[in-house]
């Protein structure tokens, strides 16, 4: 059977003729993943708001009892959440470009996203599922001449595979200054489209009994698609990590300040928080604690954060939000203990959809098959 | 639900073949994962498509063990997932996982041995396809030889035929059937066995096969000319048709019933009296050459007990001076040359052999044929009772001679059993000039409790080297033992080992555990821990794997208890 990646060699014998390459070792080196990459976007996203002080539910909440009670609401008396989508990426480092005088990482990602679909008897489907191998390079003043751009486009490529610009600015990969970072945070954006498309794919089945969750943030969809959801979405984003250093400003007075842990530290099994505005008013976010303190280590564990879009800022309707916080305790179990260090606070059903994105991509060994730079090479350009 | 159900009936898909960086498939076995609601057991014979030279090619395979795998990498995690112990929780979303299904290659259809692709779609085997992955689309019309039903999960059976040429010769021979199965499982299938050889055997040359069944429990065997009292069932009817079988007990003309003489020589000593039987007994004349054989289990560290037996045969048979005047029992033990009845007592020295030896031999025989005997030892048989040795230099083809040793002493039992096979293998082999009527091309011969005449061991007695020679030579001969026991690894492993055909019933863990039992695999060993009664697991020198097989209930009637 032919390696399936075997296009790849194209771009890098092309590479190897026209600059000079410093291979990775092995061929390729696999980029170690930030360990809380949610919790960065977080940050990154949420940049211009590190002071939270509205509220986005209704009725208004009292501010000195944020908490409410969210007793589990198992599928089997409301079976809310049948769509789950999680994106997965992994990066590859090949090696330095020299041309001229700029030197520059050459970059390999796979990325993917699949939508699950749960049955009402409990099991689960793969919707969709959509995958591409990005070649990442950096183009203008930081990478390659406009020339060798140009002869790599000419290469007729399949459709799996995107050639991409990391130096092309968007909200995730622009705050980066090391260019394998900011590769990395490219192919994260590229992930996200791919998660976008499923969205798209769910807007025919999405209603007030058929909810849809995403893992991580609402914010990074798009513009266009938000237009499209107007008033009531039914979706929500579900954080196993955020960012840990808001402040809530629920009146003028120092003592109506809290920090986000202590809001957290006293928040009950099976409650949420009241809901709080943010990203301009367009998403209204709180955490609900799926798990007991009294078995895990650390007052900020079991705790998951809720976003939901409100496109046109209304108000959520604090019932609405109770609700889809008991269907969330509901989805605790089963847990993927072992498999995830973030099992405290994981959706079974965003585990299965990452796992079968992960299972998908091609192995190492694959990979490595048609990385072969044709070097040494000691010539000068 | 309904419609993989359906699939399941039809033998379509039922899952798909899956290799693994650790657990690749093999030439030798594959793996393959369970579509939901597919029920599927071990034993059960599968198909997949394999490579081939020209288009595709079919690979089968027996399944032999299952698994249930889940996402989760320990128990604890599920523990967790249970809400911490939990009993009541019921998870929103079951975990993940699937029954996966372990299968050793049977065969290929094109002999093509490459290990089976990831992926590819597995089904049941149907009927035609059971008897190519077993091999028995090789075998002549004319050979096969029912040997039970394969039911499989999805309903399909087919039949199991074994081939007639390994199991009387001349390819191989033997039968050895074992287990802890049931009540009178391993009789009746072996009973179920000789009656399929006799009903496929053609009418011409059926006259060539004669049977011998030794009868050692109750009167499992006295009564297999006699209908069942009760009617078949329809499965069990729809059983025997689809074996191709009649289920008739074997025909009264030509079944022959020997019992045992009783202690008042009126009656039998049997458990019970068949309708027509001749009685048999043991005078010293036709015991002579055999009184070895009633030794059997009695230690003998120095041999003298054997050099006393020795003497006495030679004695005998030469009619040397000292034997002149034995003729009998009493003879032998209460006059010259053993014993001197001036002093009633035994005589000092007997051709270098002492007198506490000659005191030895004395009193185990005094003990066997006198005191402690059952009632076959005479003096001097009647008209009617016959000596066994003489019946079996007569015996006709197409005739079945049932030998009750049920009630007789342990060392009487082996006595008759190394009478009757020593006569056949004579007939066999030295064929008597003055018999008329043509010698049976096969023996078949049938003994259940095997391990009391050929124990395993170091040092074989002489039964046992009786028992092996028929085991290793018979076949030349046309001498076939269908023997049956509890454990094998009870008997002596040359003569399981030459069995071609092994048929185990439910055995224990430590028995399937030892060398007897190598050549099965480990997963199907503790398959056969699990076997109900009536299920027998049957290894042919044909197929690659053993199967497991049910048979129909016996046609002739059997003892209640």
């Amino acid at each position: 059977m032919p390696n399936p990646l075997s296009f790849l060699s194209q771009y890098t014998n092309l590479l190897a003729k026209e600059i000079k390459i410093l291979p990775a070792t092995g061929g390729a080196v696999e980029d170690m993943q930030h360990p809380d990459p949610e919790e960065i976007e977080d940050l990154i996203i949420n940049k211009d708001t590190k002071t939270i002080t509205a509220f986005a539910e209704t009725p208004e909440p009292d501010p000195q009892n944020i908490y409410r009670a969210t007793p589990p609401l198992g599928r089997k008396q409301n079976h809310l959440y049948k769509f789950f989508i999680d994106g997965s990426i992994k990066t590859y480092f090949l090696g330095t470009g020299i041309e001229g005088q700029r030197s520059f990482p050459i970059e390999l990602a796979q990325v993917g996203a699949a939508l699950i679909k749960r049955e009402d008897d409990g099991k689960l489907k793969v919707a969709q599922r959509k995958q591409k191998v990005l070649f990442l390079l950096p183009k203008q003043n930081q990478g390659i001449s406009d020339t060798l751009w140009a002869q790599l486009n000419q290469l007729s490529k399949p459709e799996w595979l995107d050639l991409v610009d990391f130096t092309i600015p968007d909200i995730l990969s622009e705050n980066r200054s090391d260019p394998r970072d900011k590769a990395g945070a490219k192919a994260r954006a590229h992930m996200h489209n791919l998660e976008i498309d499923l969205i798209k794919y769910t807007d025919q089945f999405r209603n007030e009994n058929c909810w849809l969750i995403l893992d991580g943030a609402v914010k990074f969809v798009e513009e266009e698609i938000w237009h499209s959801w107007k008033s009531k979405p039914y979706v929500i984003g579900v954080a196993k990590s955020f960012r840990k250093d808001p402040i809530f400003q629920f009146g003028p007075r120092v003592s109506q300040r809290k920090d986000i842990s202590s809001i957290l530290a006293g928040l009950p099994y099976a409650h949420r928080t009241v809901a709080f505005s943010t990203f301009d008013d367009k998403v209204a976010f709180w955490y609900v604690r799926i798990r007991e303190q009294k078995n895990l280590d650390y007052p900020l564990m079991g705790v998951i954060k809720v976003e939901m879009p409100r496109p046109n800022k209304e108000l959520i309707d604090a019932g609405l939000a109770d609700l889809l916080s008991r269907a969330l305790v509901a989805e605790r179990n089963v847990t993927p203990y072992g498999l995830d260090r973030r099992w405290h606070c994981s959706l079974y059903p965003i585990h299965i959809a990452e796992q079968v994105i992960k299972n998908k991509f091609y192995s190492k060994e694959v990979l490595l098959g048609c990385i072969r730079w044709p070097i040494p090479y000691n010539k000068e350009k | 639900m309904e419609e993989i159900k359906n699939n399941q009936q039809l033998g379509k898909e039922i899952g798909k073949t899956s290799a693994t960086d650790r657990d690749p498939n093999t030439s030798d076995r594959f793996v393959f994962w369970l579509a939901p609601y597919v029920i599927v057991n071990p034993f059960d014979i599968v198909e997949v498509e394999q490579v081939s030279h020209e288009g595709t090619s079919k690979t089968y395979g027996l399944v032999t063990t299952l698994e249930h795998r889940t996402d989760a990498p320990s128990h604890l995690a599920n523990y967790i997932s249970s809400n911490f112990g939990e009993l009541t929780e019921d998870p929103n979303t079951p975990r993940q996982g699937t029954t996966v299904a372990y299968v050793n290659v049977l065969s290929n259809d094109k002999d093509i041995y490459m290990p089976v692709q990831s992926e590819k779609v597995v089904r049941f085997a149907d009927e035609s396809s059971i008897q190519v992955a077993l091999g028995i689309d090789t075998m002549n019309e004319k050979d096969r030889i029912p040997a039970g039903l394969i039911k499989m999960s999805n309903g399909v059976s087919a039949v199991a035929y074994v081939d007639r040429r390994y199991i009387l010769g001349p390819e191989s021979a033997h039968v050895n059937i074992s287990g802890i199965s049931g009540l009178a499982t391993k009789t009746s299938y072996a009973m179920f066995l000789i009656q399929s050889i006799l009903q496929k055997t053609p009418e011409n040359e059926k006259s060539k096969i004669a049977v011998i069944l030794l009868n050692v429990k109750h009167g499992d065997l006295l009564t297999i000319d006699q209908r069942r009292d009760k009617d078949f069932s329809t499965e069990e009817m729809e059983m025997w048709e689809s074996l191709g079988l009649t289920p008739e007990p074997f025909p009264s003309d030509r079944v022959h019933y020997y019992l045992p003489r009783g202690r008042d020589g009126k009656r039998p000593n049997s458990f019970l009296e068949p309708g027509f039987y001749d009685i048999y007994a043991y005078d010293l004349d036709y015991s002579a050459d055999k009184l070895d054989l009633l030794f059997a289990q009695i230690p003998d560290t120095y041999s003298t007990l054997e050099s006393i037996i020795s003497e006495i045969k030679e004695g005998l048979r030469n009619n040397e001076p000292d034997f002149r005047n034995v003729h009998s029992w009493t003879n032998l033990l209460s006059g010259p040359p053993l014993f001197d009845p001036e002093t009633r007592s035994a005589v000092r020295e007997w051709r270098n052999i002492k007198a506490s030896s000659i005191g030895v031999f004395r009193r185990h025989m005094r003990r066997m044929v006198q005191v402690g005997q059952s009632g076959i030892f005479v003096d001097a048989r009647a008209a009617r009772e016959k000596a066994l040795s003489e019946e079996m230099l007569k015996i006709e083809g197409g005739h079945i001679y049932v030998v009750d040793i049920a009630r007789l002493q342990e060392y009487e039992q082996m006595l008759v059993f190394g009478d009757l096979l020593k006569s056949i293998y004579s007939l066999k082999a030295d064929p008597p000039d003055d018999r008329k009527t043509p010698i049976p091309e096969k023996v078949i011969f049938f003994v259940d409790e095997l391990n009391k005449y050929a124990p395993a061991g170091p040092k074989p007695s002489p039964l046992t080297e009786l028992v092996l020679e028929i085991a290793e030579r018979g076949r030349s001969l046309g001498v076939i033992l269908i023997s049956a026991q509890q454990f094998m690894s009870a008997v002596h492993p040359r003569v399981t080992g030459n069995c071609a055909t092994k048929v185990i019933g439910r055995s224990g863990s430590a028995e399937v555990l030892s060398p007897d039992y190598r050549f099965l695999d480990n997963e199907i060993k503790s398959n056969v821990t699990r076997l109900s009664k009536g299920e027998l697991l049957l290894s042919h020198a044909i197929y690659r794997q053993p199967v497991k097989i049910v048979f129909p209930k016996p046609p002739f009637r059997q003892q209640e208890f």
